[in-house]
């Protein structure tokens, strides 16, 4: 079927509009920061919050039901017990509780219409592309890009209103506002028909998953970096350090709840990944006769997933916990971004599919 | 792989809870040979040894990734080779061309999957055991506990109790009642998705060997017009599994009639494939009629259990050769291999070891449309629009006799001498005339061929059955939460029921207890009577930071694995 030029032309035009609205949402949500009336209540002093996290960590022993009425053992280092840092979940869901969940501010507000503005033409763009070519519109690296970023943006906006995490817009929509430009400018790609080894349902299977996966793990990836700098940020205000844009750093969520989504994104994003693997070998098996042959990029797709099970893994071990998960967690998502930019532009191998010479 | 902690117990668990730093994953050595024996087995469980080994799994595949590798691509690794003459025998030696059989590989996922088989079996028969184990005893003070709830009901403490355990049975926990109180839990399918998962990774190890063991791999280039048997010596390449001889193949035949190629011819695309098909016949065995099939990418083709794959094509073009002695001493297709895909320049040498008074050879390049570029030859597009071809002719010793075998798409040029012919692109029906009565060379069309990768596995089906194991328990095990709700109920002071309701989530990696507690609350609440709101339990010290309830997600550890 001929590409259908006039929906290739509006796809265009729609990722235009999208970078613009996004690029705007990033300012407001910048102005946010910079302007914004903050209603952070009485501000408590570094420390305080550093002690906090504390009691947060020690609370479940003491409150381990098998040794009913013991008092705190010595893992709590004498901050008040535990309960506290999870008793108001049984007051039901209601602004207030945590930083995190107070109101948006006006900035926030402008910011997340135009996010829903842009992530309308955005899917505009990817839904019209998809038309134009007649097929699933991730099939080659432009089209992985624009769509990979969509679904970013939508995992986030998910997490943003479940979650009340406001303010983590800026360092979500940035990147994607950066990565969508260089989609439009560097790699753009014209709507175009498959080659044959792509012409097959599994495509939409497996391209699909790999595509939702990546996105909640450039989710994720962003979280993971803001986590470690807001806990850095927190460490050194509780050590009585200097530390810069604390301004910044008081309004977004604690470091924990921020290193908390960054972990459900993960168990979110993982699962599809390794369908997306399985998916990928099932279609391995129908093109190429095995269902796992090492292929350059079969090899990293393994090796981003080991990582991010290491990732998973580290999190319930003692000593690998906070700062050192995030790294591993970055690792992780490092691997991914060699995956889709360096070895499938530059490795010569089976999913040479990029279009881009 | 998620979540491997295990409750602590005495042997092959990993990472206990009270262990601050993870330093105590075994104890210290007994010095006899038992000892060391004993605290070397529980090193290698430790989830620390499988953190590091599935980190050496995930460095170890990346060389495998960088080089080229034998199992993959052997000729480029003979380019290599050629490339780097000092540095690719050391980097040989090491398997670093061969990465994924290397025996440091194999050493490196055999001690992650010992590790995984150490951790994993005890807890399996500790998870069966565990099975038709009862909660624990509800706390004495339930308020303490990470979620907690108080109302009050007129209804007697026993009813109470009844009515909150109507409302936590109907929801499926499992129950245990006191003198006051009711222990309930519920979620234990999320410790067998768990195992089902790091279960699953052992049999899909074992699915791979099985695959290498009884499996093979065959390649075998096809010309139109040509046909060949599944037998050992007419394949190109052979790779069987460790258990498998040539007289295990299947005897079908297979013949290639056409094939047909189509380009796209216009836009930015131009040139890229657009459909290719292959047109066979193949006969299931000796004897038997053939029958038609269209052989496409994505679509192989099923022979007794072997599947035939269509992965590549290209140009023959075909020459008749008469040497000096006005003999015709060749005349046929030869496979020229494609340089680039743009335009599919191919490359091939024809070998004539049969001329007189000397061998002759050729290297030529075959342009499916040929266009002139600047004084060079170039093809502009992968159909045959304008086929040409270019050649080289040599005459004297191929060094076919002796020395090492040749491969079929190099000269080697060592014992001969290139001929004094001007060198001209040739039509389909133009020839060479070579100088001194050599003979002449007619370059009389071309055929497509194919390459088709025959391969069998019988470890497929199931390898796929463990993946899809392995993701289910993966599933269970995020999303299914292992929680504890605890009821008491006492007479208060004012001769009203005082009912408490705790709840304590061991394993909540997705979160959800923080909304689903208050629900059971509430429908425990409910189901005792009236509808006065549900007061808080006292909390001593709130804490703003770790914003819990509906806000950001609950940051305790608590909810996390116990």
């Amino acid at each position: 079927m001929p590409i259908n030029e006039g929906l290739a032309n509006l796809s265009h035009y729609a990722f235009v509009i999208t970078v613009m609205a996004y690029a705007l949402a990033v300012l407001a949500f910048a102005c946010d920061f910079a302007f914004g009336r903050h209603a952070i209540g009485p501000l408590k002093p570094a420390k305080e919050q550093a002690a906090d996290l504390v009691a947060v960590g020690s609370a479940p022993r003491a409150a381990d039901p098998g040794t009913p009425g013991r008092p705190p053992g010595p893992g709590s280092g004498g901050t008040p017990p535990g309960p506290g840092a999870s008793a108001p979940a049984t007051t039901p869901a209601g602004p207030g509780t945590g930083r995190a969940a107070e109101g948006m501010g006006r900035w926030v507000q402008v910011g997340i219409v135009l996010t829903v503005l842009g992530l309308a033409a955005h899917i505009l763009g990817v839904v019209s592309r998809g038309l134009a070519v007649h097929r699933v519109p991730w099939g080659d690296m432009y089209e992985f890009v624009t769509t990979v970023t969509c679904v970013a943006v939508i995992f986030f906006l998910f997490l943003m209103f479940r979650y009340r995490a406001y303010r983590l817009g800026l360092f979500v929509i940035g990147p994607v506002v950066i990565l969508l430009g260089l989609a439009e400018t560097v790699i753009y790609t014209p709507a175009g028909q498959l080659p044959p080894a792509l012409q097959s349902y599994w495509l939409a299977i497996h391209v699909t998953s790999i595509t939702l996966a990546t996105g909640a793990f450039v989710v994720a990836a962003l979280f993971a970096a803001v986590y470690l700098l807001a806990d850095r940020h927190a460490k050194r205000a509780a050590a009585g350090l200097p530390t810069r844009a604390g301004a910044i750093f008081r309004i977004l969520p604690a470091p924990k709840v921020i290193d908390q989504l960054a972990y459900r994104t993960v168990l979110f994003g993982f699962p599809l990944w390794t369908f997306g693997i399985i998916a990928g070998a099932i279609w391995a098996d129908e093109a190429w006769g095995r269902y796992w042959g090492w292929d350059p990029t079969e090899t990293w797709a393994f090796i981003t997933w080991v990582v991010y099970a290491g990732y998973l893994h580290a999190r319930a071990t003692a000593g690998w916990r906070g700062r050192k998960s995030a790294y591993i967690q970055l690792i992780g998502f490092g691997c991914l971004l060699f995956n889709t930019i360096v070895v499938s532009i530059l490795i010569k191998g089976l999913h040479s599919y990029a279009g881009l010479s | 792989m998620t979540g491997v902690r295990t409750p602590p117990t005495r042997r092959g668990s990993r990472s206990q809870p009270g262990d601050p730093e993870g330093t105590a994953s075994a104890p210290a050595p007994s010095f006899s040979i038992w000892g060391w024996a004993r605290w070397a087995w529980l090193q290698l469980t430790s989830m620390r040894t499988a953190l590091v080994l599935l980190f050496l799994l995930a460095v170890a595949s990346v060389p495998g990734s960088m080089l080229p590798q034998e199992g993959i691509d052997p000729q480029a690794v003979q380019q290599y080779y050629a490339a780097h003459p000092s540095l690719a025998p050391l980097l040989g030696r090491l398997s670093l061309f061969n990465v994924f059989a290397a025996p440091w590989f194999a050493a490196i996922y055999l001690l992650l999957f010992a590790s995984l088989a150490g951790c994993v079996i005890p807890r399996t028969f500790r998870l069966a055991g565990s099975a038709r184990q009862q909660p624990p005893q509800a706390p004495a003070n339930l308020s303490r506990l990470p979620h907690a709830a108080r109302h009050e009901t007129t209804l007697a403490p026993d009813e109470a109790l009844a009515a909150a355990a109507a409302v936590l049975s109907a929801k499926r926990f499992r129950l245990r009642t006191g003198d006051g109180w009711i222990s309930a839990e519920k979620g234990y399918l999320r410790e067998a998705g768990n195992l089902l998962f790091h279960l699953a990774l052992l049999v899909l190890l074992a699915a791979v060997c099985v695959g290498g063991m009884f499996g093979y791999k065959a390649n075998r280039l096809l010309v139109a017009g040509d046909s060949f048997a599944n037998t050992a010596t007419d394949l190109d390449a052979f790779h069987p599994g460790r258990a498998v001889s040539a007289a295990d193949l299947q005897p079908f035949t297979i013949a290639l009639d056409r094939f047909e190629a189509s380009y796209i011819t216009s836009g930015a695309l131009r040139g890229q494939p657009s459909r290719f098909d292959a047109l066979i016949r193949y006969s299931p065995e000796p004897g038997t009629a053939m029958r038609g099939y269209q052989l496409r990418v994505n679509h192989p083709l099923s022979v007794d259990g072997v599947r035939v794959f269509l992965i590549g094509h290209g140009y023959a073009p075909a020459f008749r050769v008469t040497d000096g002695t006005g003999r015709v001493v060749f005349d046929g297709p030869v496979p020229f291999i494609a340089v680039e895909q743009a335009g599919l320049t191919s490359e091939g040498v024809i070998k004539v070891p049969d001329a007189h008074p000397q061998q002759l050879g050729f290297a030529g390049v075959f342009l499916p449309t040929a266009v002139d570029v600047g004084g060079r030859l170039g093809s502009a597009f992968p159909a045959p629009l304008n086929p040409v071809v270019s050649l080289v002719s040599y005459a004297g010793n191929l060094g076919m006799n002796s020395g090492p075998a040749q491969s079929v798409y190099q000269l080697d040029t060592s014992g001969l001498r290139r001929l004094p012919v001007k060198p001209r692109p040739l039509a389909p029906g133009q020839s060479i005339k070579l100088p001194d009565g050599d003979g002449t060379l007619t370059f009389t069309g071309y055929r497509q061929w194919i390459s088709l990768a025959i391969t069998y596995d019988p470890g497929t089906l199931p390898a796929l059955i463990a993946g899809m194991t392995a993701l289910a328990g993966l599933l269970l095990s995020f999303f299914i939460r292992r929680r504890r709700m605890f009821v008491r109920a006492r007479r208060g002071p004012d001769g009203n029921t005082v009912v408490d309701v705790g709840g304590l989530a061991r394993s909540d990696a997705a979160g959800g207890f923080e909304t689903e507690f208050p629900s059971l609350a509430d429908e425990i609440k409910a189901a005792g009577q009236g509808s006065e709101p549900a007061v808080p339990a006292p909390s001593p010290a709130p804490v703003p930071g770790a914003g819990t309830g509906g806000g950001p997600p609950a940051a305790d550890d608590a909810t996390e694995e116990e």
